[in-house]
C-alpha cells in the first residue's frame, strides 16, 4: 500500500461564497454521510471519529428511512466511533482515535478501514492524518477523510473518501493498461433510493457491449480488488451531471487516464442505445457486437411497451400530462429526458436539491435547456423544502392533476394539490427499495410499473 | 436534591443522577449498588450514588442529545424546532418525520409532515459566528408558520465556537411575543442520549409550562410518553380522570396546562423523571410515586397509588377488579402457548424494568437484558420509584443484566451467554444482528404496547408472531457473514476489551 503525501483538505470541501439560507426539511446530509459511501464498497467499514449521535444519523436517514435499504457489511448506525465528548473536546481527540483504530482491529473484519471525521475534531484541530498514517506505516489498510458535517454535503464527502481511497490506498501506476475495462462513476450510493439495482443495469448494459467493468459500489463490486485495479482500466466513465467528474480529473492527472463524461443516466430504450453507442465509439468497441446487443434489448422492451400502448392509448379515467421533478441532478435530468422523450410529457417544473457546485451549474442548465428537439426547460436550484413546495404551487399544470417525482417531503403537497407522487429520491421513506432500478431498458419498464400504478391507485 | 430551572443549560444525567452506561453484573447487584437501596462501591470517586463503570477503548456509534430533543421538541404540533447546526445534524428529520407521522396516523390525529428548520451553518459561520443565520432561521420559522413557540436545538458545531444562543433567542421573542426556546442539547456534553429528554423538558419548564396558573384542573392527569397508541384515556377515564399527553404530538397549550393538572405520570422513569419531578418541585402537581404500571403487580400499585392521590381509590378497586378478572383468563391460555421460551429484553433503562415484569408474568423466562444506559437514582430520589428494586422483589433476579449504549459487538457475546427465542427491542442497530444470528425481534415502536393489564396480552400475543417470523432469520443466518471477526465472536465475556483496560 502506497503512503502517499496527504493534502490538508480535499479542494471539493471549500467554502463558497456563502449565500447558503435556512434549510426545512433537508434533502442531502452532511460530508460525514459519505460513510455509507465507504460501506457501499464490499467488506469496507467506516471508522467515524465524530459526535456519538453522527453515525446514527447519517445511516438511519440517509439508508434506513429511505427505502429502507439496510447497512451492508460495514455500515450501520454501530460503525466503530469515538463518541466524542467534553474530554476530546477540551483536550483534543487524536489518542482517542489512536485507541479506537488500534482497538478496532481486534474486533472487526475488514479489508479497508476508511477514517471519516465529523465537525468536533475538524473544529479542534485534531491531526487526524498522522494519526492515520502511523497505522498506514504498519502496514494496516487504513484511510482517511476530512468530512466535517459544516464543510460539505454528503456528495462532496462522497469524492473527498473516493479520493482519500485513490491517494492513500490504491496506490501507484504501474503502466499497465487494459483495454475494454472501464470505471463507473454515477449515482451517489445511498442517498440515491435505487442506486444498487440501478448500478447493476448499467454494469449489466456496458458488458453487453463487450466491455469489463469497475463498478466499484455496491453488491455488484467485487470490492477492493477493483479498486486496485482502477488505473489499469482503458478509462474512466463519469455516468452522472456533475458527481464523479472530479475524481475523473484526479485519475487523468495522476495515472493520464482519459474519461468520458456523460450527463444522462440513460433510462429507456432510446436514451440506453444512445448511452451505449457513445460508449462504444469511445472506448473503440466492434460495432457489431454493440448494435446486436442493443437489438436484442430493444426487441425485449419494446415487447413491453407495446403491451403497456393499450393502457396508454385508452385508460377512460385520464392520465396526468404535466410533471415536476424535484430532486437530485442525476435522477432529475435522467427522469425529465424520459418522461418528455419516452411517453411526450410536458414539464412543468424541475427543481434540483442537491447544491451542485457553482461551477458545474451552467453545464445542468445546458442539458435541461437540450431535453429534445421541442422541449427545453429552465430548472431552479433550490434545497429549501418551503420554497421548493411554493415553486411547485405557483406551477402551472394546467387543469389535470399533476404527477410529481419528488420524495417524501412532498406526500402533504400533493395530497393538497390532488396529484399522484412517485417518490425517486432522498427521503423516500414510504418506499421499500431492494434491487429495483429505474434506469436502462429494465429500470424504465419499472418505473413505467411504478408510475402508473399510483396514477390507477387513485381510486383504490 | 433541588432541580435548577433557573439557568438555561440542563445539568446533564451523569451529573443529576450518576449515569452510567458500562456494567455487567446480575439485576439484584445492580440495584443494590443504585442509590435506592444506599449502595455505594466506595472507590469511584465523591458521588455517593457513583457505581463502578466499565469503560472500554473500543465503542460503535451511540445516539446524541440532539436527536431526543427532535424527536420531543420537534414533534409539538403547533411548535417549529430549530436546529443550529450544519446540515448533517438535519439528518434527523427524515426519521423524526417517519416516526411523526406514523404517530399522528395511530392517534387519529392529522397526518403532516413535521416543521424542523436547519440553520445549515457552514465553513465560513464556523470562524464568523451563525447567529445571524439563526435570527433569520427563526424569522423564517415565524413566517413560514406563525408557530406558537419556536425551539432551538443547539448542536456540537455552534456549542464549540461559542454561538450566544440566548441572545439571539431573547431578541427574537421580544420581537415576535412568542416563546422561543434554546435547548442546549450538545451531542459532546453528556455521554447519554436520555440528557436531551432532559434538555427538552427544562426548556419547555422555564419557557412554557403557566407560570402562576390560575385554575386548577382536578381531573387532569399529565401522561409523559412518545407516540403510542391511546391507552391512558380509557385506563384513566375508568377513574373519572383526563389524560393530557406531553411532549410528542402535544400543542403548545396542552404543554402550558401542565401546571394546572392534579399529577404527572409516564410509561418510563427514564424519559419522564425530570418533567414530573420538576412539575411537583414548581406547582405542586403530584408525581406518582410507584412502580411503573407494567403486569398485574406494577399496574395495581401504580392504579392505587394514582386513586390516593386523586381521591379514587373506590373506582380504582373496582377497575382493577374487573380487569383482573378479564385479563386472568387470557393470560391463562397464553402461557402453555408461551411456556419454555426465553426472551431477552435490550431497551432504555427503566422501561426494560417493566418488560421483564411482564414477561415474567405470561411465563416467559427471562435471564438477560441490555439497558442502554443506568440511572442508579431518579430526580424524585424516592424509594418508590425504584423500578429495578420492584423488578427484582416481585419477580426475582436476572442473571444477565448489561448496561451498554447499545455497542452491537457486545450483543453478540451477550446473546450467545442467553441463547434467547426472541428479543424485545426500541432503538435500532441491535436487532439486524440478532435477526442474522437467527433470532427474530419484537420493536416496539408503539411503547404503549406492552402497558397495563392489556400489554400482558398484547405482548404475549406478539411474542406469537415472532416466533413465526424465525422461518425468515434461520433463513438469512445460514447465508450472511458478520463484520466480526472469529476471535471476537468467540471471546466469551462481552466487556472482556473493558476489563483489559481497566485492568
Amino acid at each position: 500500500m502506497a503512503i502517499l503525501a496527504l493534502k490538508s483538505r480535499p479542494t471539493e470541501i471549500s467554502p463558497d461564497a456563502d449565500k447558503s439560507g435556512p434549510i426545512e426539511l433537508v434533502r442531502y446530509v452532511c460530508a460525514i454521510g459519505a460513510m455509507q459511501s465507504a460501506a457501499a464498497i464490499p467488506r469496507v467499514v467506516p471508522i467515524t471519529h465524530c459526535g456519538p449521535g453522527c453515525a446514527d444519523k447519517q445511516y438511519m436517514n440517509l439508508a434506513f428511512y429511505n427505502g429502507f435499504q439496510g447497512s451492508g457489511y460495514g455500515g450501520g448506525p454501530v460503525v466503530p466511533s469515538t463518541n466524542a465528548s467534553q474530554r476530546e473536546v477540551i483536550f483534543g481527540g487524536a489518542d482517542r482515535l489512536r485507541e479506537l483504530i488500534e482497538s478496532t482491529q481486534l474486533v472487526l473484519d475488514a479489508d479497508l478501514f476508511v477514517v471519516l471525521t465529523g465537525c468536533i475534531p475538524d473544529l479542534v484541530g485534531d491531526d487526524v492524518g498522522s494519526v492515520v498514517r502511523d497505522f498506514q506505516k504498519k502496514g494496516v489498510p487504513i484511510v482517511y477523510a476530512e468530512t466535517g458535517g459544516f464543510r460539505g454535503n454528503n456528495f462532496t464527502g462522497h469524492e473527498a473518501v473516493t479520493r482519500a481511497i485513490i491517494e492513500q490506498y490504491v496506490g501507484p501506476w504501474d503502466g499497465v493498461r487494459e483495454q475494454g475495462l472501464v470505471n463507473v462513476w454515477s449515482l451517489l450510493p445511498y442517498q440515491n433510493t435505487f442506486w444498487r439495482g440501478d448500478l447493476e443495469e448499467i454494469k449489466r448494459l456496458l458488458e453487453g457491449i463487450g466491455l469489463k467493468v469497475n463498478v466499484l459500489f455496491g453488491p455488484d463490486s467485487a470490492g477492493l480488488s477493483e479498486w486496485r485495479d482502477i488505473p489499469h482500466a482503458q478509462f474512466n466513465l463519469v455516468l452522472s451531471p456533475w458527481l464523479g467528474l472530479s475524481t475523473a480529473t484526479l485519475l487523468e492527472e495522476r495515472v493520464h487516464q482519459p474519461f468520458l463524461h456523460i450527463p444522462v443516466v440513460p433510462i429507456g430504450a432510446r436514451q440506453s442505445s444512445e448511452f451505449l453507442r457513445q460508449v462504444a465509439e469511445f472506448a473503440g468497441l466492434p460495432s457489431e457486437r454493440v448494435e446486436a446487443f442493443i437489438k436484442s434489448e430493444e426487441t425485449r422492451y419494446y415487447n413491453y411497451i407495446d403491451g403497456f400502448t393499450d393502457f396508454y392509448s385508452e385508460y377512460w379515467w385520464g392520465l396526468p400530462a404535466k410533471f415536476a421533478v424535484v430532486g437530485d441532478s442525476a435522477y432529475n435530468l435522467a427522469l425529465t429526458k424520459f418522461l418528455v422523450t419516452q411517453l411526450g410529457l410536458i414539464p412543468a417544473k424541475q427543481i434540483v436539491t442537491e447544491d451542485p457546485p457553482v461551477e458545474h451549474r451552467d453545464a445542468i442548465r445546458a442539458e435541461f435547456r437540450n431535453i429534445d428537439h421541442d422541449v427545453s426547460v429552465e430548472i431552479d436550484f433550490i434545497e429549501d423544502s418551503y420554497q421548493i413546495h411554493q415553486s411547485i404551487r405557483n406551477a402551472d399544470f394546467g387543469h389535470k392533476p399533476p404527477i410529481i417525482f419528488g420524495t417524501t417531503w412532498e406526500r402533504d403537497l400533493v395530497k393538497e394539490m390532488k396529484g399522484s407522487l412517485v417518490e425517486v429520491g432522498f427521503p423516500a421513506s414510504y418506499e421499500v427499495v431492494l434491487s429495483r432500478s429505474y434506469v436502462g431498458y429494465r429500470g424504465a419498464l419499472s418505473l413505467l410499473e411504478r408510475i402508473y400504478s399510483t396514477v390507477v391507485s387513485h381510486s383504490a | 436534591m433541588t432541580l435548577n430551572l433557573k439557568t438555561s443549560s440542563v445539568e446533564t444525567r451523569e451529573q443529576r443522577l450518576g449515569t452510567i452506561i458500562g456494567w455487567d453484573g446480575t439485576a439484584t447487584q445492580l440495584a443494590d449498588e443504585s442509590a435506592f437501596s444506599r449502595g455505594d462501591c466506595g472507590g469511584c470517586g465523591g458521588k455517593a450514588r457513583r457505581i463502578c463503570e466499565l469503560e472500554g477503548p473500543f465503542t460503535q456509534g451511540s445516539v446524541c442529545s440532539e436527536q431526543m430533543v427532535e424527536c420531543q421538541a420537534g414533534n409539538i404540533r403547533d411548535a417549529v424546532l430549530i436546529q443550529h447546526s450544519p446540515i448533517g445534524c438535519g439528518a434527523g428529520q427524515v426519521i423524526y418525520n417517519s416516526i411523526y407521522r406514523n404517530g399522528l396516523a395511530m392517534r387519529g390525529l392529522p397526518v403532516q409532515n413535521i416543521r424542523f428548520i436547519s440553520t445549515n451553518l457552514r465553513e465560513r459561520d464556523m470562524v464568523y459566528g451563525g447567529a445571524d443565520k439563526l435570527a433569520f432561521a427563526i424569522k423564517a420559522a415565524v413566517e413560514r408558520h406563525a408557530p406558537k413557540a419556536v425551539f432551538i436545538a443547539t448542536s456540537c458545531a455552534s456549542g464549540i465556537i461559542g454561538d450566544d444562543v440566548e441572545s439571539v433567542a431573547r431578541a427574537a421573542e421580544a420581537e415576535f411575543g412568542i416563546p422561543i426556546i434554546p435547548l442546549h442539547c450538545e451531542g459532546f456534553k453528556s455521554k447519554h442520549w436520555s440528557t436531551g429528554f432532559d434538555a427538552t423538558q427544562h426548556g419547555i419548564l422555564r419557557q412554557i409550562v403557566r407560570k402562576n396558573p390560575e385554575k386548577r384542573q382536578d381531573d387532569l392527569i399529565n401522561v409523559i410518553n412518545l407516540w403510542g397508541t391511546d391507552v391512558f384515556t380509557p385506563m384513566l377515564g375508568e377513574l373519572g380522570l383526563r389524560v393530557n399527553y406531553v411532549v410528542d404530538m402535544a400543542t403548545v397549550e396542552q404543554l402550558a396546562q401542565m401546571s394546572e393538572a392534579r399529577a404527572t405520570v409516564s410509561f418510563c422513569y427514564t424519559l419522564g423523571t425530570y418533567l414530573a419531578t420538576a412539575l411537583e418541585q414548581e406547582f405542586g402537581v403530584q408525581q406518582i410515586k410507584a412502580p411503573q404500571p407494567y403486569a398485574f403487580a406494577g399496574t395495581d400499585a401504580w392504579l392505587r397509588e394514582l386513586a390516593r392521590v386523586t381521591g379514587r381509590e373506590q373506582q380504582a378497586e373496582d377497575y382493577i377488579a374487573r380487569e383482573h378478572a378479564r385479563v386472568k383468563p387470557l393470560i391463562a391460555e397464553l402461557r402453555p402457548k408461551l411456556k419454555g421460551l426465553k426472551g431477552y429484553v435490550a431497551t432504555g433503562s427503566a422501561y426494560s424494568h417493566g418488560l421483564i415484569g411482564v414477561l415474567r408474568e405470561i411465563g416467559v423466562e427471562v435471564d438477560g437484558s441490555l439497558v442502554f444506559h443506568h440511572d442508579p437514582v431518579y430526580d424524585s430520589e424516592d424509594p418508590r420509584q425504584d423500578s429495578l428494586g420492584h423488578l427484582v422483589e416481585t419477580y426475582g433476579d436476572v442473571k444477565h443484566f448489561t448496561v451498554g449504549n447499545r455497542q452491537q459487538y457486545q450483543f453478540y457475546n451477550l446473546l450467545q451467554r442467553v441463547k434467547p427465542d426472541f428479543i424485545i427491542i426500541r432503538h435500532n442497530g441491535l436487532a439486524p444482528l440478532a435477526a442474522r444470528l437467527g433470532i427474530p425481534a419484537i420493536p416496539l415502536g408503539d411503547e404503549h404496547h406492552a402497558l397495563g393489564y392489556q400489554g400482558m396480552v398484547n405482548l404475549g400475543e406478539s411474542i406469537l408472531a415472532a416466533l413465526q417470523h424465525r422461518k425468515f432469520h434461520q433463513d438469512i443466518a445460514k447465508r450472511v457473514s458478520l463484520p466480526y471477526k472469529q476471535s471476537w465472536l468467540a471471546e466469551p465475556d462481552p466487556f472482556a476489551l473493558s476489563r483489559g483496560a481497566t485492568a
